[in-house]
């Protein structure tokens, strides 16, 4: 890069001075021909082709702003102007004009000459290229067809006044002359630019092309009018000249479009201003609201962007809290109690914003919550809505609020206030509904990511607690060669209140639970694990299934609440010899088969929680049945019996007692399966389990030793 | 999914709730409102109509234990009547018909709480 910048400097520094000498022969020698006419020619256009290639790489970026290369025009102009006003009042010999050839009488006068030639050219070349890179910004294609066109036509119009001597005029080059003209008249229509600058850059642009004007009609006469000027360049070389006057034509028009058409764009300058930063807010603000998850940041950039884009005097935003139906609350039973909560203030302090916006009741923010429109005070001294707020010195003369909606409910809103009466026009309140917009759907967002973290956890916590749960219930059923025993819970969710447990008390004795917490879910679960324990604790110490009630009763009735109880259903079963002791705390009968028939079997007995000891343990009844040989308990809970189809029908007694009948002569898993697909058949596709549902069959293999089965 | 609603009706010095549809977890709230609203305007005198009660979960059963005490300490009681037969079993299977006076007849009761006015 840097060995090319070398060569193309000192190649046009050769050319030139190759030229010069050139020059310097000619003036002492007469030596013509038209072959030296061009050849002199080559090496100026040579010279000034190396220039171009030198700068076009540096000048012709377009990532500089326009008013920034004008500008460095400007500055360029005036130095050309300053010294070619300079060089016109020197006195100098001249030329010698005989046969329309220019000869100079001296050799300060050809030096002069050579001088202000190249500084021209090489401002024209530098012309041309900043020109070139401003009506390329724009990248459209009728541009660059038309900057293309100019181009051949200034190279062809400079090049058409190689064969003419320097006083001539050739009508071929006076053509192209125009027509180049012609062209620089169509570029400078291109001024796209201008629209984009911000209205200081307009200020400058305007002041820039004025400027750049008046010097370009300056160097216009000079380099017409100025003999020395006109003359040097005529001498040194035609087409050269060619060249400047046509590029200094094309900057005279080009910087005069400029001026006018910055002149016309001023007014609106300010409206283009804000639409602009309107929409590079909202932009900002849309994909804030996509990407952040602070939600004090958005806050604060919506408030911001609205102070901004507004010129307002203060900004806040509330955000409408409803207090959160809590799952315990009764439905209907309570309104709903608000908080408002202030953020993103700007330029005014909680106090102020009280005392402005009035009471509670008819003051602005009801207003504003009442209608879920838009309030616009153009005047709040003499606003026919809030006379009582007339009085209160706030320095607010005019204030809009936008509430932001979600789902048709208002869940905060936008506030912005001025010093000035009529502060606010419509398209403040609208671009404020805009911000109040994306402002709604930050503040929906954070509550549903907050909502979805909160429902993951529980979740979370609801998987342990079942995990935890299943392991309160039996791992491994208890496996003895005279009884056979199966068993199944499923809670309604996550966990349940059932409980089936079985416990060997003593060689013989095997005591099997069933129970049932009032109510489901997480208060039931925890009642379950409380009559776990209670179980393992009194089971060993109260042999009688009656004892062991009456003392769960009174283990558990302190710690339940009131409206709570548990049933339980407890047998004791001899495993030698198959004689059952059972007691039930108001729960569903024990269902038996026995070679005999199928029936339910129900001892008195009150829920365990429901009342205090004495009744309860009158009530309180103990059976003791022998087993005989294939006979059946099954023992379950309500969760079979009230299971519901989609007809709201319940299982029931009769159904379940049915299916007993049918599959007495199977194993105990046998019953358990055939009951369970009996539910499920009855229930149909209906989804979940209704309430939690527990089993437990234990079927007696034992030779009895009383012949056959008896209820005593 | 289930419905349930409940009537008011004031008879002589009783109130009567009259309890329709499924009385469960989800509705036992509503019932609970009730009985806390009689008893906010000292009202202790209390006949559940259950003839169209058709369903009662255990969590329905827990809204009367709740009040039950609290009732019978100003001398007032809570009176159950019109059982259907499948919603008496409930009752029955835990007991409640010691603890509570379950009958068949409204007027029953409204004539018994008469009764021990006099």
């Amino acid at each position: 890069m840097k060995v090319r910048r070398i060569f193309y400097l000192g190649g046009a520094f050769l050319l030139i001075l190759l030229k010069f000498a050139l020059d310097v022969i000619a003036k002492n020698v007469e030596f013509g021909g038209i072959g030296a006419v061009v050849f002199r020619e080559v090496l100026v256009a040579g010279s000034f082709f190396l220039f171009y290639a030198l700068l076009a790489p540096v000048v012709g970026r377009r990532d500089q702003s326009p008013v920034r290369k004008i500008g460095l025009v400007l500055i360029l102009t005036t130095v050309i102007v300053l010294f070619s006003v300079g060089a016109s009042a020197l006195s100098l010999q001249g030329f010698d004009t005989k046969a329309l050839q220019l000869s100079p009488l001296d050799y300060s006068t050809l030096f002069v000459a050579s001088l202000m030639s190249l500084l021209l050219g090489a401002f024209a070349v530098l012309l041309y290229l900043a020109l070139r890179s401003i009506l390329l910004v724009s990248n459209r294609r009728g541009v660059k067809r038309n900057v293309f066109v100019f181009t051949v036509i200034l190279l062809g119009a400079a090049g058409a006044t190689v064969y003419l001597r320097p006083l001539d005029t050739g009508l071929v080059a006076t053509i192209l002359y125009w027509l180049a003209v012609l062209m620089a008249i169509l570029n400078s229509f291109r001024l796209p630019w201008i629209i984009d600058l911000t209205k200081r850059e307009k200020i400058y642009s305007l002041i820039y092309a004025f400027l750049l004007f008046v010097l370009f009609t300056g160097l216009n006469v000079l380099i017409s009018n100025s003999e020395t000027v006109n003359r040097s360049l005529l001498y040194y070389s035609f087409p050269l000249s060619q060249f400047v006057h046509i590029m200094v034509m094309f900057g005279n028009i080009y910087f005069g479009m400029a001026f006018v058409s910055t002149l016309f764009h001023l007014p609106t300058a300010e409206a283009f201003d804000r639409k602009r930063s309107e929409v590079t807010s909202l932009h900002t603000l849309s994909r804030l609201v996509t990407q952040v998850f602070d939600f004090n940041e958005l806050v604060e950039t919506v408030t911001t962007m609205t102070m901004d884009v507004c010129e307002a005097k203060s900004c806040w935003l509330e955000i409408i809290q409803e207090e959160a139906e809590g799952r315990g609350a009764l439905p209907g039973a309570l309104g709903h109690a608000v908080t408002i909560q202030i953020a993103g203030i700007k330029n005014i302090t909680q106090e102020e914003i009280h005392s402005l916006l009035g009471p509670e009741e008819g003051g602005i923010r009801s207003l504003a919550l009442s209608t879920v429109k838009p309030v616009l005070i153009d005047n709040l001294s003499d606003d026919e809505r809030f006379v009582h707020l007339r009085k209160v010195k706030t320095g607010v003369a005019s204030l809009v609020v936008v509430p932001l909606v979600s789902h048709g409910h208002p869940i905060g809103l936008l506030y912005a206030t001025k010093e000035l009466e009529y502060g606010f026009v419509k398209d403040d309140v609208d671009v404020i509904s805009a911000f109040a917009d994306q402002a709604t759907i930050a503040i929906e967002n954070s509550r549903l990511i907050k909502q979805s973290i909160e429902r993951e956890r529980l979740l979370r916590e609801m998987m342990l607690a079942r995990e935890m749960q299943k392991k309160l219930l039996p791992q491994q059923l208890p496996r003895f060669n005279t009884v056979e025993i199966d068993a199944l819970s499923t809670p309604a969710f996550e966990v349940g209140g059932d409980y089936y447990d079985f416990m060997q008390l003593d060689a013989e004795n095997l005591g099997i639970i069933v129970g049932d917490v009032s109510g489901k879910g997480v208060s039931a679960a925890f009642y379950m694990s409380e009559v776990k324990g209670v179980f393992l604790a009194l089971s060993p110490m109260y042999r009688s299934p009656r004892e062991f009630i009456v003392r769960a009763n009174e283990a558990l009735g302190t710690s339940i609440d009131k409206h709570s109880f548990v049933s339980l259903i407890y047998a004791v079963l001899d495993v030698q010899t198959g004689a059952l002791r059972l007691a039930r705390a108001g729960h569903c009968p024990m269902l038996m088969i026995t070679s005999a028939g199928v029936d339910y079997i129900r001892p008195n007995g009150i829920g365990v929680g429901l009342t205090e000891r004495p009744l309860f343990s009158e009530v309180i009844e103990e059976r003791a049945i022998q087993l005989g040989n294939g006979d059946v308990c099954i023992l379950y809970t309500d969760g079979l019996t009230e299971a519901r189809n989609a007809a709201e029908e319940e299982y029931g007694y009769e159904r379940l007692l049915a299916v007993a009948q049918e599959s007495k002569q199977q194993s105990a898993s046998a019953i358990k399966e055939k009951i369970i697909r009996n539910v499920q058949e009855f229930v149909g596709g209906q989804e979940a389990n209704h309430d939690d549902l527990t089993l437990v069959v234990v079927k007696w293999r034992g030779n009895g030793h009383l012949p056959g089965s008896d209820i005593l | 999914m289930s419905d349930f609603k409940i009537a008011l009706r004031e008879r002589e010095t009783v109130n009567v709730l009259e309890l329709k549809g499924y009385l469960d977890a989800h509705t036992a709230p509503k019932l609970e409102e009730a009985f806390q609203n009689l008893l906010k305007n000292a009202r202790f005198n209390i006949v559940v109509n259950c003839r169209d009660l058709s369903y009662i979960s255990s969590a329905g059963l827990g809204v009367f234990m709740a009040f039950i005490e609290d009732v019978r300490k100003n001398k007032g009681d809570i009176k159950l009547t019109n059982m259907t037969p499948k919603v008496y079993n409930v009752f029955d299977l835990l007991g409640f018909p010691l603890l509570y006076e379950i009958l068949p007849d409204e007027q029953e009761a409204v004539r018994k709480f008469s009764e021990r006015m006099k």
